[in-house]
């Protein structure tokens, strides 16, 4: 399982049999310029690999005016 | 993915520049953007004073700290919109972060000059977002006038000037369109405007926020629901992904073909700009908008009271 925080919504999710960055976004229906992944403070790449139990940050970036 | 630069894990991946970085390299790839676009555009220099135009988001914050780290002489402007639970949180963001970095700040606050936005909201019957904008320029420009800086920037990247050309081109308005880019010169009681992250994505500007530990105001205005801007940012999000470099190359080529086009027509057609009779700000009526818009909001209010 895979927590997600995401911003600015402000909602957490929990994705289950997801194993890299790239399937979290894509679960998201964010394509990866579109949003900031970051695992323990460093920002992950899509093709990076996911573990059970990571918590992720994923921060759209489109300003809402 | 390696990075492009020393082959290290890279943490931000470019597909429209074929690159990616570490976070150690990252902060380069943006530095070098921001100084190719000062250059070539010939935005200012070391010696010009700079205002620049501060929300609180990852824009404006990310622009002031480049241009600061780079040696340039900034001074910050926020303007405080009044809205409740909202602006009190964009105006600290911004305090803490020029008290962190030890730069100059001005606040100027919408109430306190008799125009709080929510006031615009229930007063005026026109998108509350274009008047927003509106207010925030005529005071952008005015207090840069006021107070000799020879430069306005603000923290407008890539993403913001598609949306805004591609809007502007759904109309035809050639009148944005005759000066729409990177430099606006000064002119007729303008300052000269500066947009130094238009080579810049959203997502560039994210990321280099995030990898110098900015805290950013990134709460959607309240107001802002269902705003044009943001589905045009959306559609172009999608096309960039399937054609990564679209954006960049629409922006260029219209600044290089299309808008001296655009720019000749609107000096054969256009209207002259003089001294609103109230305020002195620039205007091709006999008051300008912005008294307009007060006035207005002055009358409806003591109407309704």
């Amino acid at each position: 399982m895979i927590i997600v925080n995401l911003e600015p919504d402000g909602k957490r999710i929990e994705l289950n049999d997801t194993r890299s960055v790239l399937a979290v976004l894509n679960k998201l229906r964010l394509r990866p310029t579109m949003a900031l992944v970051a695992r323990r403070g460093e920002l992950l790449t899509s093709d990076r690999k996911l573990v059970h139990g990571d918590e992720l940050l994923v921060r759209k970036v489109t300003s809402a005016g | 993915m390696k990075c492009t630069r020393c082959r290290k894990t890279a943490h931000v991946s470019l597909p429209s520049h074929h690159s990616g970085f570490c976070a150690d390299c990252y902060p380069l790839f943006f530095t070098k953007q921001v100084e190719t676009a000062i250059r070539r555009e010939k935005m200012f220099t070391r010696e010009d004073r700079i205002l620049v135009a501060l929300s609180g988001g990852k824009d404006s914050l990310a622009l002031m700290l480049e241009l600061k780290l780079q040696g340039y002489n900034v001074t910050g402007l926020h303007i405080d919109l009044g809205i409740p639970n909202s602006s009190d949180k964009a105006r600290k963001k911004v305090e803490d972060f020029c008290a962190l970095h030890a730069l100059p700040l001005r606040v100027f606050e919408m109430a306190a000059w008799g125009l709080p936005i929510p006031d615009v909201k229930q007063y005026v019957k026109r998108p509350v977002c274009a008047v927003c904008g509106r207010l925030k320029r005529h005071h952008f420009n005015r207090i840069a006038v006021e107070e000799g800086f020879d430069v306005l920037a603000t923290g407008h990247n890539l993403d913001d000037e598609v949306a805004r050309l591609f809007a502007n081109t759904l109309r035809w308005d050639t009148a944005y369109l005759s000066d729409q880019g990177p430099v606006l010169p000064a002119s007729d009681g303008f300052v000269r405007k500066v947009k130094p992250l238009f080579r810049l994505s959203e997502f560039e500007t994210a990321n280099y926020a995030f990898l110098k530990g900015i805290e950013i105001h990134s709460d959607p205005c309240p107001y802002s629901g269902g705003a044009s801007f943001t589905a045009h940012k959306e559609l172009w999000g999608e096309l960039e992904h399937r054609s990564p470099g679209q954006k960049l190359q629409f922006y260029q080529s219209f600044l290089k073909q299309g808008k001296p086009a655009f720019a000749r027509l609107e000096k054969e057609t256009g209207v002259k700009l003089a001294p609103c009779t109230e305020c002195g700000s620039p205007t091709s009526a006999e008051v300008c908008a912005v008294c307009r818009i007060k006035a207005a909001v002055r009358e409806s209010k003591a109407q309704a009271e």
